[in-house]
């Protein structure tokens, strides 16, 4: 039986117990996988897992409090759900996790991108195949011949192949994924995977940003906020942000902003959005997944994480019984000196 | 009158006098600034205004004193969140916006020459007492005129100054009950409904008007449904959160019926219709 | 309407640079990974030919807008009266929006029998969409989003747009919509288009071909309407759904706004700001009541709105032009085509 295969049948086994299983299914093409809430063995048929799984199911676990909910999770995902127990923002006897080793996920906006330097475009794909190594699209539209470093274009008549090495096309956070099995689990299908050689190229959000000036990065932010439309995604997406329905971006008591389309409010929201995710985002990356303007908001998130490793030693949702550092007191600090001595 | 050139913007207002009718109720009387489109204001009883208090928003308030008296615009405000909050915290001489009339009138055409009740608890008193005090202003027009007023207790009742006056006229059959019994209640004991059944008012050629908090109007319904009355029979007058109050921001919208243009009044026919999210 | 013109490619430009010398001139451009639309600057090349990421809806119904500012002050005759000045601001900029897809102009269809009401007119509204033109671009290629001919609307739609331009070899043909249209093919840049009509008309016949047949979705509002109780049905229909507001701020047809009083002390506006019928807050009362409380009565508020409720009250108009940004941009990927389709299988049995 084929892994895939095997955790079905466990999901199938637990499923009477459960108000249902989250996992993914087949979208509305060959490039997009949607979350699936599967109710019944024919739901759980359905059940994909591969490069297109992009979504984190825990976003939804807080809402099914008070019910039994089953959840399949990647490794990224699986870290979520210790952060939401740390929190104690649901309870672990109300989830039951499975887990397989993950290869990583694709980044569509890189595949777009891809197809576009291709003359094809992402609206039209007919086909995709990722096996780790290489992500292959068959799409319609222009014909043209690429040949360069690994990777190879095969043209046909009907449609058209364009096969892109992985390292290209995967998401930042799987070029430096140190959590390719689930950090918990109560039933996790297959052997756990050792961690790939993180590559610099994770990052690389980060390093242009280190690399400019206050006021350049102060122009970066402004230049790419102009574009956000306040919906919200990159809040609703969030595993974390259980308080949606009475965010500071839309209350009137307190009064922190104003409604107004303007830089100045929708820079202020993603800087308090970050700060109340100090210490608790584990990365997952959806915020910027969701963005629908393709804003680069979570460089945020890793900058504060990333001071908050050094502050407090400390990874979010790693540890089931940890407390988050902002979340708890500590009389003497071990790397703040406030008296500078 | 709301701006026909421009809807959204308010007329400024003058608050002529506060009374405070309850812990949480406070009535405000209100005149335009500008005379002369105080003197051109035309509504019709049931319809309502958005209050501004600028700076802090807008709410909706039926306009609760009645065309035939138009010496100022009434609005009686419970407070529940920011704007009433604010709003009672104005006085005598205090500036507020008024964006008035919005919404349908109560069917006070079609009611000529049938009996009335009304049915009345807490705040629910303010939409009625529009309808009541027209109806008393044209008392020919209309057949036998009950009001049953309920609240919890003595001190929750709204209009107590005029109270009184309702009780002794001979033209109408005033009836008040509060919830428990309370040293020097001189009216009825009971809950709503139960005293409604008492009264057992007669349904044919009957209207019934109700408002009031959402468990008590589901009831009072019931109990007016024991006493035969159609659906057609039955009037309410809803609340909904509303923005623009003119049938555009989408909000307030029960299946396809916007309750500030097709509403705030329904009759319980007109409810029935509709899909099921109150 | 007035005779069909034809523009080269590399005439495009300059055209668009005449007309950005007496308006402001909305043209889409890359930015980040996707499309907007922007101002139009010389140096930056315009994208057509893909739909851009947000529609221009902006351009006629900006995210925020003032109302009207206020002041409060004091009597200068009675200082312990206070006085309260409300001073209203309609105004509007000469704009054409260049390039959108059909789909994107057709959302006006939808807006102007709200907003230009017989009671109650919009000024701003009305102000904003007399001072803008849409120079449309008709589609040469469709995608599997796309769904304009479920709605009543195709590659090639005129609705809501004052020039069509349709692409074929070495440029477009430009065809006018509206006496507006008409009045923005003056000049050198323009030849007679008469030879090249039978091209456009084959492009748009081949767009429209490549979207396939649409399903019969007629029965949609009264499904809708019967489905309303069904919180089972809505509950799958709403599962992955996480409340954003994506596909409704991305949305052309979508038109619901809030108003909030922002200032500070004695001075201020009144905004209107986009607002979405997903969140928690839009219909939640002070009282703590709200009539729609899970994402499953909010998901089944919109799709009943834009296939049930509007198409009602507009005589089957329905409000949505199926230009599949929602199901693009969903971070989930909750498509529409589906549920409406769920709901119709729902109500056959």
């Amino acid at each position: 039986m084929s892994r895939l295969e095997d955790l079905k049948a466990r999901i199938k086994e637990a499923l009477p117990g459960l108000e249902c299983v989250i996992g993914w299914q087949k979208g509305y093409d060959p490039l997009h996988n949607t979350p699936l809430f599967m109710r019944s063995e024919a739901d759980v048929d359905k059940l994909e897992w591969g490069a297109l799984n992009v979504h984190n199911p825990a976003v939804y676990l807080p809402s099914f409090r008070g019910k039994k909910i089953g959840i399949v999770v990647k490794g990224c995902d699986s870290r979520s759900v210790v952060e939401l127990l740390q929190e104690k923002l649901i309870d672990r006897d109300g989830v039951v996790i499975f887990g397989m080793p993950c290869d990583g996920v694709v980044d569509l906006s890189k595949i777009k991108a891809k197809l576009a330097d291709a003359g094809l475009t992402a609206g039209k794909v007919e086909a995709v195949a990722a096996d780790g190594k290489t992500v292959s699209v068959t799409a319609a539209g222009k014909v043209e011949a690429v040949a360069a470093d690994g990777k190879t274009v095969s043209v046909t008549a009907a449609g058209k192949a364009v096969t892109m090495p992985f390292a290209d096309v995967a998401a930042d956070k799987c070029l430096h994924c140190q959590f390719p099995n689930a950090v918990l689990a109560d039933a996790y299908v297959g052997d756990p995977i050792a961690p790939a050689p993180a590559s610099p190229a994770g990052n690389a959000d980060m390093a242009a940003l280190d690399a400019m000036s206050v006021p350049e990065r102060m122009a970066f932010w402004r230049y790419h906020m102009d574009r956000c439309i306040r919906c919200y995604a990159c809040r609703n997406a969030c595993p974390m942000c259980v308080c949606r329905d009475h965010c500071i971006a839309q209350s009137r008591e307190p009064h922190w902003l104003s409604q107004e389309d303007s830089v100045t409010e929708k820079l202020m929201f993603q800087v308090v959005h970050a700060m109340h995710l100090a210490g608790r985002c584990t990365e997952c990356g959806e915020c910027q997944r969701a963005c629908p303007m393709d804003i680069p908001v979570l460089a945020l998130k890793k900058h504060l994480n990333s001071t908050i490793h050094d502050l407090f030693d400390y990874q979010a949702g790693v540890d089931p019984v940890a407390i988050p550092p902002l979340l708890q007191f500590k009389v003497e600090e071990d790397n703040i000196k406030e008296r500078g001595w | 009158m709301t701006d026909p050139k421009n809807p959204y913007l308010p007329e400024v207002a003058t608050i002529l006098e506060t009374v405070q009718e309850t812990h949480n109720i406070k009535t405000f009387r209100v005149r335009f600034d500008d005379e002369a489109k105080m003197a051109a204001f035309k509504f019709e009883p049931g319809q309502v205004g958005q209050l501004s208090a600028p700076g802090i928003g807008e709410s909706t308030f039926v306009i609760n004193s009645p065309p035939t008296r138009m010496d100022y615009l009434q609005f009686s405000v419970m407070r529940a969140g920011e704007v009433t909050t604010m709003l009672h915290g104005l006085n005598a001489g205090d500036k507020v916006g008024v964006r008035a009339p919005l919404g349908n009138a109560f069917p006070y055409e079609a009611m000529k020459g049938k009996d009335i009740v009304f049915v009345g608890g807490g705040i629910g008193m303010a939409p009625l007492r529009t309808l009541f005090l027209y109806m008393l202003d044209n008392r020919a027009d209309y057949g036998k005129i009950r009001l049953l007023y309920g609240a919890r207790s003595p001190l929750d009742m709204a209009f107590s100054a005029e109270l009184p006056e309702w009780l002794s006229r001979k033209d109408v059959e005033t009836t008040l009950t509060i919830d428990r019994e309370a040293e020097g209640w001189e009216h009825r004991v009971g809950l709503i409904p139960n005293v409604l059944l008492e009264m057992a008012p007669a349904a044919k050629n009957c209207v019934a008007i109700t408002c009031g908090p959402p468990i008590m109007i589901k009831f009072t319904l019931e109990a007016l449904k024991k006493l035969g009355f159609e659906d057609e029979q039955i009037v309410t007058t809803l609340e909904k959160r509303m923005k623009c109050g003119i049938g555009i921001c989408g909000r307030c919208n029960i299946g396809s019926s916007y309750v500030c243009v097709d509403g705030p009044v329904y009759t319980y026919a007109q409810l029935k219709a509709l899909p099921n999210e109150l | 309407m007035a005779a069909v013109k034809f523009i080269a490619s590399e005439k495009l430009p300059e055209w668009i640079k005449a007309l950005a010398g007496t308006r402001r001139v909305l043209v889409p451009v890359e930015e980040g990974g996707g499309v907007v639309f922007r101002p139009y600057d010389p140096a930056r090349k315009p994208v057509f030919g893909s739909d851009a990421t947000a529609p221009p809806k902006a351009a006629v119904f900006p995210a925020s807008q003032e109302l009207f500012s206020y002041a409060y002050g004091k009597d200068a005759e009675d200082p312990g009266k206070t006085t309260l000045a409300l001073t209203p601001k309609v105004e509007a900029e000469p704009t054409v929006v260049f390039g959108a897809k059909p789909c994107g102009a057709r959302g006006f269809l939808i807006f102007d029998p709200v907003y230009v009401g017989k009671k109650f007119p919009d000024p701003y509204y009305i102000a904003a969409r007399e001072a803008t033109a849409f120079v449309t671009m008709a589609c040469a290629a469709v995608e599997n989003t796309c769904f304009c001919h479920w709605v009543g609307s195709g590659p090639a739609d005129t609705a809501g747009s004052d020039v069509l331009l349709t692409p074929v070899a070495g440029g477009y043909l430009a065809e006018a919509v509206s006496d507006k249209g008409a009045a923005l093919l003056e000049g050198p840049y323009f030849a007679d288009g008469a030879a090249k009509v039978q091209e456009a008309e084959d492009v748009k016949a081949a767009s429209r071909a490549a979207l396939g047949e649409a399903p019969d979705i007629a029965d949609a509002p009264a499904a809708l309407l019967a489905a309303f109780d069904d919180m089972d049905f809505w509950r799958d229909q709403s599962d992955k759904c996480i409340s954003c507001g994506a596909c409704t701020y991305l949305c052309p047809t979508c038109y619901c706004f809030s108003i909030t009083d922002e200032g500070v002390g004695n001075t201020g506006r009144r905004l209107r700001s986009w607002d979405a019928c997903m969140h928690f807050q839009f219909t939640l009362e002070a009282s703590g009541h709200n009539p729609r409380p899970t994402k499953a009565h909010r998901l089944k508020n919109r799709v009943g709105h834009k296939f049930s409720y509007y198409p009602t009250l507009h005589e089957g108009l329905i409000a949505c032009c199926g230009c599949g940004r929602c199901v693009k941009s969903c971070p989930v990927s909750v498509d529409i085509r589906e549920i409406v389709q769920n709901a119709v299988a729902r109500a056959k049995g």
